[in-house]
């Protein structure tokens, strides 16, 4: 049985280099695998552009001999279109856009140097098989990872404004901007160390790194994951909901079928409900493996074999905006913390390079470099306060999720 | 070969590429993917902004190159630009690898050089979950300018990792052991080595305790000596973070002092192994570039972009991941030259430290950050019992000056897995390493 895997990126990309256009990039790449299961195996091969199927079908079908096992059931008759045509700019809008933003940047925040991608996309991506499966995704998003730089700083970078939308306007984008950096020019003091509300922003994986690594089916399954033993176990808050999502409202040009079209229902599948842990990341062999409830996560290059992976967690939102998970307290927003982890008895830190002081409605001003941490199982726990019900900015579709932590300053 | 525009600089790169992903999870086969593709990515510049495509139809080269003058403004000046000016033209072809090409190395010689050390895996007992990897590449590059270059060079690396965690009741660890080489006969016979260290890794997980949180002199190995040097100090070394800011440049002014006496780390693209680069993606050679001499700031990296701009000499660092990117700056094998102690001699003169063996991963801004693994007390001179640390931290500018020692054994490592990152370019494969450095002050969780 054969099957074939495509995905084709369409991009123009946009880089900004001392606050203006550097460069404009320009790629329309196919990407197609062929798979071939045959008594209980899997083949693959790939190409890259135009191809000659016939080779393909030969290379997918030498890579048989590996007897890489597959004796799981192919998902097949489905036929499923999500096709989100939504045209962001035409032609040449998107670069003229982008300069009008600059200049206004230029003029209205000249303490700072800008730098980095503009980026606006368009991925298709299909699944098909001769057992009438046939799943088709199309999505175009606007991806901006604007990097700042105060002109009187000595880092290499101080910060970066980061969304990715399928809307955009260009006085939202503004608007972000200076409250951003109108905030980081506002020095405040962190007064003193003890237990404060961290707010991290839904886009941030910083805080899921243990639940990346350690519900991965496979690590799961072999009991060396420090939730092996809690399965069905309540663990976590009341409030705290994950799910493994592929749903296009959590997530942009990502399909809505994992790597073995497995469509979960409402495209997401909750890995912990209301604290209670349901499941680890599987793909079918996994969940066959570790007799694991299937959580539709394979995810692979397209010419690679389906392995267990995640594609984007997602908190559930409670009932409450930012400002009401605050009731009050002032929240430390954490706009970047690089390289903090997890012991593996759970255990976090991480120091956070840029940090806020936030309200729950509007960052006030920038704090100094603080270290924050935590355990697991306390900041999913009697520290979680839940994930807000509002965005945080107009574009991005980004919630606060707040999380009573330890907090010095660094 | 390809017609270039009139009034506009282009280059044209093409990339053959021959990889090799085989996966074996609790001993099974999960992967088994050879790939093998060609393709090019074409910039075209007007003096004032860059015009990049990609494409995977190598018939259609001279079209992009097309499509990509018509966007661009003609500039009967632009052999005059600066940028174009230091672009280096070279020629040639410089096929190190012909001899031992990794792709003419049997399928069936992988797999043995794989299947030959599960027994050390499956042996130990705390071992619940375990994956064994193959990986290679080989790439042959194609590089032509509307200067004159036109070369032809090739890059190779392979290796294998046997990544594994280990379980005890509630003590996890999670480990890999890790070989990579520019040549397939340097990954045989490791057995022995991967039987100590998987051994290693069982006393550690046995006798582990978390770390009492503070202040220590912490000792690098050479491993976690190498990501320091990359990520505290490599990454401002990359000199488009300068571009149009005037603090940077007098901050990182040439001939400043800024690291203690012993310190020296080099950057250098001819060291073979998984950063090796003989030629950039402009067609520059390698060169080995001194970074810090003798505590002193001596140089930086460079694409022909940033050289003009900062009046500085090409460095061969203008690499991409791969043929859908445009060059950055980025670093090639970045490491710390080694010194005069002993290994035994630096550890000896710490009373109260920490030893740092392995690390998981580590970053760098104003405050570089590294995530050990493998980890260790010092107390009174000597190596004492297994910690569990989350993250070491400390300030960039101030660690520099606070190393005071470094032992007289260099180890440069190669990598499979992994990569650096920078920005949306990411995995590149670079190499790092240094001798052991003792570092005074790191603030340890």
């Amino acid at each position: 049985m054969k099957e074939i895997y495509s995905i084709n990126h369409k991009q123009t990309s946009i880089n900004i280099s001392g606050s203006k256009i550097e460069s404009v990039r320009e790629k329309n790449i196919l990407k197609t695998g062929l798979r071939i299961y045959k008594d209980g195996f899997i083949g693959v091969s790939g190409a890259i552009g135009k191809f000659d199927a016939d080779e393909l079908s030969k290379r997918a079908n030498s890579a048989l001999k590996a007897k890489v096992e597959y004796p799981y059931e192919i998902t097949s008759n489905i036929k499923k279109d999500v096709i989100i045509n939504n045209e962001i700019f035409k032609d040449n809008d998107f670069i003229n856009e982008i300069e009008e933003v600059l200049d206004y940047l230029r003029k209205n925040q000249s303490s700072f140097i800008f730098s980095n991608k503009i980026n606006m996309s368009t991925v298709d991506t299909s699944l098909k098989n001769e057992e009438n499966l046939n799943l088709n995704y199309k999505d175009s998003a606007i991806t901006v990872e604007l990097v700042f730089k105060e002109k009187s700083s000595s880092n290499i970078m101080d910060g970066a404004i980061v969304f990715e939308d399928r809307k955009y306007n260009k006085n939202d984008f503004i608007s972000i901007s200076d409250d951003f950096l109108n905030a980081y020019k506002n020095n405040v003091e962190f007064k003193k160390e003890g237990k404060y509300p961290v707010v991290f922003a839904s886009i941030d994986d910083t805080p899921f790194i243990k639940f990346i690594s350690d519900l991965n089916g496979r690590v799961f399954g072999t009991g060396s994951s420090l939730f092996s033993k809690n399965l069905g176990k309540k663990i976590f808050n009341d409030s705290f909901t994950l799910y493994n999502s592929l749903s296009p409202e959590d997530i942009c040009l990502q399909p809505f079928f994992d790597a073995e079209g497995t469509i979960n229902k409402d495209y997401r599948f909750p890995l912990i409900e209301n604290g209670v842990l349901k499941a680890a990341n599987t793909d079918k062999k996994t969940a066959a493996m570790f007799n694991l409830p299937l959580t539709g996560s394979a995810v692979c290059d397209y010419d690679s074999i389906p392995q267990p992976g995640i594609s984007k967690l997602k908190v559930k939102e409670c009932e409450k905006t930012a400002k009401e998970l605050l009731g009050g307290d002032m929240g430390i927003f954490v706009a970047d913390a690089a390289g903090g982890d997890f012991t593996p008895d759970g255990n976090f830190a991480t120091p956070v390079q840029l940090a806020f002081l936030y309200d729950g409605e509007k960052i006030i001003g920038r704090l100094p470099e603080l270290q924050i941490s935590s355990n697991i199982f306390e900041m999913y726990g009697n520290s979680f306060r839940g994930v807000s019900k509002n965005d945080i900015w107009p574009l991005g579709n980004i919630k606060a999720m707040i999380m009573d932590m330890d907090v010095k300053k660094l | 070969m390809f017609k270039f525009s009139k009034n506009l600089y282009t280059d044209v790169r093409i990339e053959e590429v021959f990889e090799t992903n085989i996966t074996f999870t609790l001993g099974k086969i999960s992967e088994y993917k050879i790939r093998n593709y060609k393709a090019a990515f074409i910039r075209v510049f007007d003096g004032d902004r860059w015009f990049y495509s990609s494409t995977s139809d190598l018939d259609e080269i001279q079209n992009e190159i097309k499509k990509l003058s018509k966007m661009a403004k003609p500039n009967d000046k632009i052999n005059d630009n600066p940028i174009v000016k230091k672009m280096e033209v070279n020629s040639g072809t410089f096929l190190k690898f012909k001899d031992n090409d990794i792709s003419k190395v049997s399928e069936e010689d992988k797999l043995n050089l794989l299947k030959g050390m599960f027994p050390q895996v499956c042996e130990n007992k705390y071992i619940k979950m375990w994956t064994a990897r193959y990986i290679d590449c080989r790439k042959v590059k194609e590089f032509f300018s509307s200067k004159g270059s036109n070369i032809k060079f090739d890059t190779q690396r392979c290796g294998f990792s046997m990544g594994f965690v280990m379980s005890e009741g509630n003590k996890k660890l999670n480990e890999s052991y890790q070989k990579a080489s520019c040549c397939f006969e340097d990954l045989k016979g490791k057995n022995d080595e991967l039987k100590k260290y998987i051994n290693k890794c069982e006393y550690f997980l046995l006798n582990s305790k978390p770390v009492e949180k503070g202040t220590y002199t912490v000792v690098l190995s050479p491993l976690a000596a190498g990501v320091f040097a990359h990520e505290s100090f490599g990454h401002k070394s990359e000199s488009d973070f300068m571009i149009g800011d005037e603090t940077m440049k007098k901050e990182w002014a040439l001939g400043k002092k800024v690291g203690s006496d012993i310190l020296t780390i080099v950057d250098d693209g001819n060291v073979l192994g998984s950063g090796y680069t003989p030629f950039d993606d402009e067609g520059s050679h390698a060169k080995k570039t001194y970074l810090i001499k003798d505590g002193v700031l001596a140089g930086r990296l460079h694409s022909s972009s940033t050289a003009a701009i900062l009046e500085e000499d090409l460095t061969g660092n203008a690499r991409s991941i791969n043929f859908e990117y445009e060059p950055i700056v980025r670093m090639t094998t970045t490491y710390i030259e080694a010194g005069n102690e002993t290994k035994d001699e630096l550890i000896s003169k710490v009373k109260n430290g920490i030893y740092v063996e392995t690390i998981k991963h580590g970053s760098g801004m104003s405050t570089f950050t590294m995530a050990p693994s493998l980890s260790y007390v010092i107390r009174d001179g000597k190596i004492a019992e297994p910690v569990n640390i989350s993250v070491v931290t400390g300030n960039v500018f101030k660690t520099l000056s606070e190393i005071d020692g470094v032992s007289n054994e260099l180890e440069l490592l190669s990598f499979v897995t992994g990569g650096c990152g920078k920005m949306e370019q990411y995995p590149l494969p670079v190499g790092f390493g240094g001798p052991y450095v003792r570092v005074n002050n790191l603030n340890v969780q």
